[in-house]
């Protein structure tokens, strides 16, 4: 287990979930202002409105599949803390095992206990590594209501194109969602390339 | 572990990590502050409730942005996880009373830095907030510092004004934040007559401690181990273990 590749995915967890909330948070507003433009143009704008409207549940779907994120990471963390804590049983006996000569039971003794240790690590990694698929199962997920939300940039962005008679500022607004959705998006596949990183270390690959 | 807000404006925050999972040691409260991007843990809790605790920790701040730990005293309760944490985090700054260095040492990472509090007390720097080490000797440790924050009006407190509360405790003395009742505090505070009445060694330290405590604007009195006294509820609890004879054991 590499400690500092661990410590890696409990700081990108963390900005990964503050770059949802507040990507959420700003689609949201902009969904919101989108749909009083629409209303204050009456029916031209109608094929706009239904766009803004999907937009803003798709946003509440986002919120909805990225809760678990967090739900995952605590035992993810809490797993490879007990790992780090066994380690350093595991490496006490290992050491005293080393500085132990000549005294035939003492060895005897230290190596059972650091085996004992190892067994107790290994079981732990297993229990890791099955959390670790779990939580990147939740980002396919939340990548795949990213894709849908894109979808609906795209119908956006058409809809504000064939709007754009009525002088109403629809692009930009299409414009700023799409911003925002790739910042989600980004901020999202680097975590899972994070995640997969350890998954690959843990030697059974992905 | 539960994490909770106890104050928060703009860059700068304090929560308090609350009600650990593990019930065969003392139950215990971690506070984590940041400032301007950096964070510091106040007594960062025993070897056994580490994984919760830094489980915790990475709810509220990145656990890389932790440069500053501070250890109020020696106990196994308080910092026998350093050196899981230096294993994690070998960038953190632990600021110890002087006295007890060597002996807190012996739980490990002797890599780890470790910052002497003299017994006169002193502060830190959190990213661009002072913090000050308020002396509270022989409570009950015979070094034993408090950490005050005087822009946020909290007083870190250690083991005073600690209880012993059953499991799935709130974490404010009547309810959420204080609310401000007698009846909340009275019932609250049978929890802590035993801890302090035994824990706590010395009548003098105690007025000294209180003396110099009053002298400072605190909103909120965070122990810990219980909950913590908001509001009208620190000078009730002041007042109260101003009154309060301690050091039990030998006064039978």
């Amino acid at each position: 287990m590499n400690i500092h590749r661990i410590m890696a995915i409990m700081d990108a967890s963390h900005r990964t979930r503050r770059t949802i909330e507040q990507s959420l948070r700003e689609i949201d507003r902009r969904a919101l202002n989108a749909m009083v433009l629409v209303k204050r143009n009456g029916n031209t704008l109608a094929g706009y409105g239904v766009v803004a409207q999907a937009f803003r549940e798709q946003a509440v779907l986002l919120k909805d599949a990225a809760n678990p994120l967090q739900q995952s990471i605590a035992p993810l963390v809490r797993v490879y803390m007990q790992i780090l804590q066994h380690e350093q049983f595991s490496g006490m006996f290992r050491r005293s095992a080393q500085a132990t000569t000549g005294r035939k039971r003492a060895l005897e003794f230290l190596c059972n206990s650091e085996k004992h240790w190892r067994r107790d690590i290994d079981a732990e990694e297993d229990e890791g590594v099955t959390i670790l698929r779990q939580l990147i199962d939740t980002v396919i997920r939340l990548q795949e209501g990213i894709a849908e939300q894109e979808y609906v940039v795209t119908n956006g962005r058409i809809e504000a194109a064939l709007s754009e008679r009525t002088g109403a500022p629809l692009m930009r607004v299409s414009h700023e969602m799409g911003l925002a959705v790739t910042k989600v998006r980004e901020a999202i596949w680097t975590y899972r390339g994070k995640l997969e990183e350890v998954l690959h270390e843990s030697g059974t690959g992905v | 572990m539960r994490a909770e807000p106890v104050f928060e404006t703009g860059t700068h925050r304090w929560w308090v990590l609350f009600d650990q999972d593990e019930r065969r040691v003392i139950d215990s409260n971690v506070y984590v502050v940041e400032s301007s991007g950096q964070s510091a843990v106040l007594d960062p809790g025993g070897f056994e409730i580490f994984p919760q605790v830094l489980a915790a920790v990475a709810e509220v701040v990145p656990p890389t942005s932790v440069r500053k730990a501070f250890v109020s005293h020696q106990d196994p309760d308080i910092a026998s996880s350093l050196p899981l944490w230096n294993a994690c985090n070998n960038n953190i700054q632990w600021q110890v009373p002087g006295l007890w260095e060597g002996f807190i040492r012996h739980y490990g990472a002797l890599d780890a830095e470790m910052v002497c509090i003299p017994d006169e007390g002193g502060s830190m720097m959190l990213g661009d907030r002072r913090l000050d080490f308020i002396p509270a000797h022989y409570l009950h440790a015979s070094a034993n510092f408090h950490l005050y924050d005087p822009e946020a009006k909290v007083l870190f407190c250690g083991d005073v004004g600690a209880a012993l509360l059953p499991p799935g405790h709130g974490i404010w003395v009547g309810g959420r934040r204080g609310a401000e009742s007698v009846r909340g505090f009275d019932e609250h505070i049978q929890h802590a007559k035993y801890f302090h009445q035994r824990w706590m060694p010395s009548n003098s330290a105690k007025l000294d401690w209180i003396d110099r405590v009053r002298q400072l604007q605190i909103d909120m009195l965070c122990p810990q181990h219980g909950a913590i006294y908001a509001g009208e509820n620190v000078k009730r609890f002041l007042d109260w273990f101003e009154g309060l004879t301690v050091g039990s054991a030998i006064a039978r």
